[in-house]
């Protein structure tokens, strides 16, 4: 058992690690992820007692504090009850010895034995890391970095001991020989404390069970590794997967605003946070337990936004929206998807309070709505279809944007008109200021719609199909615009669209309606990878996709009566197994 | 749809002529002072129902008065009815036809009944009643003419702003949190304001024909000078040869004012209905 209490590391000035508890058991691999000067090595080289900085807290290995230890007793330990794999193959590896002399010596330092005993030790551990013996025999400068790789495994493992710490062990590997190594490393933390410092995500979720967040030498989100990669509570954990690349994930990516800064007061995060508080400039917050995650957040994490429950409205016979729930978190992006007649423009018009419901209820930040006031105007705000109608067009685009100012009487301040037309990267000078919205090309009206919504600073922006009516280079820009503005302002987006292959490219979440009610709602990738729905299937096979014979298809409304309760009659689909098979590989290759 | 009316006045030649007339008969009835030395209810030195000549351009009338004279203050008070009857009627029509829609429930209801009624009786009637009890004068015919005018007006309002308040920026205003009083200012009247014009123009014509209607009848205020009551005394003398130029220029007259306002108010209904342009001949 491995207990790490208020670890706290200063070299000179600087306080690299502020406060870190870790309690690890028997079979727990812990993953540390974070970026550069987050003080991961750190930490890993404070648990085997090899910094000299300044460190004060505990680290209490099978009862006995690792930082009170005397030096003499920690090189007992070291390499014996917990060793560690170094991040640089070339450089821990020493050159003028053979690979088994190493391990030989690795061993021979701790438990002195006759040779023959020594020899099947190290042959039986050469097995174990996948070398021959004549890799055994050769030198360091003779093998490649996945072998070399490979030896410090056997090296660290050879007294087998109790903790296993890797620090970064395939940053310098190339991807296929990562596989492996990775592989074996699962398999050699089986019974053991395992604790890996890294910055790949992917590798961390392929070989820990556990994860932890570490930013500015805290840590910010600790729990189970699959809960926190598909479900991340924390700002910072989101903003870091959004960034990593990977096979799975669909949404493009998007950095986290501004740089990390060693010496922040109250939250480590909060300059670069877009949901932070007053309250998180002065004080830092404690790691606490949040429904089974460890998170380090004044507000308990991600600000859940709006929460949709059991909304209802019947238009005469038709029920246009039939008992739905939603829930969106700040700074997020939810695509409801479906096609034209299903009720996601009546559902986000009932959000928008411009329909009155007939039954359920919206709570926007825990709050339940009533009728609208002005201060949920200002949190909530929506774009139009068609751009050039939803501005008025007595107004020029000056007096437009500056609308809502005048409505919720906020004065008229030129400062915030040039600053949000910056923002939609759109000219301040007065020629196109005095200009009239028939004057303006789809694209700019849309931008100006925009501008002319972020000038209250809302929270939430609703987007209805937003760029249906725009031509495709232009609306690859104005989705750039919106995801650029998520990611500096955390504004959580609700894209309405009937369009999936667009959704699939902006959305984190997906949520799937049909005829009022929603059928599916989940993670983009986890949706479009396994559709529990057939409807969902047929919208995904009309969907923009380049089919076999090279041709792009673009994504057509289904029409009237064209799907229609399809589960009922799923032998229809049966009866044309070509296009089955073709979108199961489309679906693979994708 | 981006409407501009004075352009569209100005752009047909209908347009143009309609104005050309009503600003002929404003003119006159401007520079009335400048046009003629006499005073309209002044008894000349001339003999009653003398011809044209150098010093009375149309005569004189049995009461020795200067028709022309008499003519160009009338067009005073035609036109003082046609501008006061529009904007009256125009502003009733508005507000009642407005807010009806934007309020909608039993205020609507109320009012539309009320519509309803009083489209369903004929309102020369009721005029020609109230009139021949209350012998009205220039304010007053103005009041009572708009009282009658203004439903009409304000059905078509009422239906122009229902279509307007489902257009997108009015949703988008409310989005912002705009009461119902910052919608129906900055973005339904000024879309209103064509309609609303062509209604003015239409209740102006037929409030100059009332106000001749009534003078002729003679239940007007006999003091007032009016085309109307022109024609009335003119027409008791048929049998001499002054209706020559004391009938025949009355009702040129004002077939002139009437003729100007139908083409202006024709020419901005066919901007207002792009279903009655003619692609743009000019007629």
């Amino acid at each position: 058992m491995l207990d790490i209490e208020g670890l706290k590391v200063s070299f000179g000035e600087r306080e690299v690690l502020k406060g870190v508890d870790i309690h690890l058991e028997r079979g727990d691999a812990l993953s540390i992820i974070g970026e550069s000067g987050a003080g991961k090595t750190t930490l890993a080289m404070s648990i085997m007692g090899l910094l000299n900085g300044g460190c004060s807290g505990r680290i209490v290995l099978q009862g006995r504090d690792i930082l009170e230890m005397e030096e003499s007793r920690r090189r007992e330990i070291r390499g014996d009850v917990m060793a560690m794999v170094f991040q640089n193959v070339e450089d821990a590896l020493d050159p003028v010895y053979t690979i088994s002399d190493q391990i030989e010596e690795a061993i021979l330092v701790h438990h002195p034995m006759d040779k023959d005993r020594l020899r099947l030790r190290v042959d039986h551990l050469l097995i174990q890391v996948g070398l021959s013996r004549e890799k055994g025999d050769a030198y360091p400068h003779q093998l490649s970095g996945g072998e070399r790789q490979r030896a410090l495994i056997a090296m660290a493992l050879a007294n087998d001991p109790q903790v296993l710490i890797l620090d970064e062990p395939t940053a310098s590997l190339d991807a296929m020989t990562k596989a492996e190594i990775l592989g074996l490393l699962r398999e050699s933390m089986r019974d053991r404390i395992g604790l890996v410092v890294t910055h790949d995500i992917s590798a961390a979720s392929r070989i820990s069970n556990r994860m932890a967040v570490l930013y500015s030498g805290r840590i910010l989100e600790m729990g189970d590794t699959k809960e926190v990669l598909a479900r991340p509570l924390h700002p910072y954990t989101r903003g870091l997967l959004r960034s990593s690349p990977n096979m799975i994930t669909t949404k493009d990516l998007q950095g986290i605003p501004g740089r990390m800064n060693p010496g922040v007061k109250g939250c480590p995060f909060h300059p670069r946070c877009t949901q932070h508080l007053d309250r998180c400039t002065r004080e830092t917050p404690m790691l606490r337990d949040v429904g089974g995650r460890m998170i380090a957040c004044h507000r308990g994490g991600i600000v859940p936004l709006l929460e949709v429950r059991g909304l209802c409205r019947s238009f005469g016979p038709l029920k246009a929206v039939d008992g739905v729930d939603l829930n969106l978190c700040e700074g997020e992006t939810l695509a409801l998807v479906g096609q034209s007649g299903s009720g996601k423009t009546t559902l986000a018009r009932m959000i928008m309070g411009l329909t009155r419901p007939d039954s359920g209820e919206i709570r926007l930040e825990g709050e339940p709505l009533g009728a609208r006031s002005k201060e949920f105007y200002r949190r909530v705000q929506m774009i139009y279809q068609n751009p050039r109608e939803s501005i008025s067009h007595r107004m020029n685009v000056a007096e437009a944007i500056m609308e809502p100012l005048d409505i919720q009487g906020l004065g008229r301040s030129r400062e915030k008109l040039e600053r949000v037309l910056d923002e939609v990267e759109l000219s301040s000078d007065p020629e196109f200021l005095n200009r009239y919205s028939h004057h303006l090309s789809g694209g700019e009206a849309q931008r100006v719609a925009i501008a002319r919504a972020l000038i209250l600073d809302p929270k939430l922006l609703i987007a209805d199909e937003p760029t249906s009516a725009l031509d495709s280079s232009v609306q690859a820009k104005i989705l750039r615009l919106l995801m650029d503005l998520q990611e500096r302002r955390g504004l959580a987006i609700l894209l309405v669209t009937h369009d999936l292959a667009l959704a699939r490219k902006v959305s984190d979440r997906m949520a799937v309606m049909k005829d009022g009610r929603i059928l599916e709602e989940g993670l983009t990738s986890d949706l479009l990878a396994s559709p529990k729905h057939q409807y969902t299937r047929e919208l995904m096979e009309s969907a923009s996709a380049v089919n076999d014979d090279g041709v792009l298809v673009k994504a057509r409304r289904p029409k009237e009566g064209e799907s229609d309760c399809i589960e009922e009659q799923s032998f229809e689909v049966c009866r044309r197994p070509g296009t089955w098979q073709r979108m199961i590989r489309w679906m693979r290759s994708s | 749809m981006h409407i501009d009316p004075l352009g569209e006045v100005f752009g047909r030649s209908t347009g143009r002529i309609g104005l050309l007339l009503l600003c002929l008969m404003v003119g006159l009835a401007l520079f009335a002072p400048l046009l003629t030395p006499y005073s309209p209810s002044q008894r000349t030195d001339a003999s009653a129902f003398s011809p044209p000549s150098h010093d009375h351009p149309l005569g004189t009338n049995d009461a020795r008065q200067d028709i022309w004279t008499r003519l160009i203050y009338g067009a005073r008070t035609s036109l003082s009815v046609a501008v006061g009857v529009a904007l009256l009627s125009g502003l009733i029509s508005a507000t009642i036809g407005s807010t009806s829609a934007i309020f909608g429930g039993i205020y609507d209801r109320f009012w539309m009944r009320v519509v309803d009624a009083m489209l369903a009786i004929p309102a020369v009637i009721i005029v020609i009643l109230v009139a021949t009890y209350l012998q009205p004068n220039l304010m007053l015919m103005i009041v009572l003419i708009s009282a009658m005018s203004w439903p009409g007006g304000a059905r078509v309002i009422r239906a122009q702003t229902l279509s307007l308040k489902e257009r997108m920026h009015v949703s988008a205003a409310r989005t912002f949190g705009a009461g119902w009083r910052h919608i129906l200012c900055r973005h339904i009247l000024p879309d209103l304001g064509p309609v609303l014009l062509a209604i003015m123009i239409q209740d102006a014509r037929a409030a100059v024909f009332m106000e001749a209607g009534l003078s002729f009848l003679g239940i007007a205020d006999p003091s007032m000078i009016s085309w109307g009551k022109m024609m009335q005394y003119a027409r008791v003398f048929t049998y001499l040869d002054v209706w020559k130029w004391w009938l025949l220029p009355t009702g040129i007259a004002l077939s002139i004012t009437l003729v100007g306002l139908s083409l202006i108010g024709y020419s901005l209904e066919t901007a207002l209905d792009p279903r009655l342009k003619d692609n743009g001949r000019g007629a």
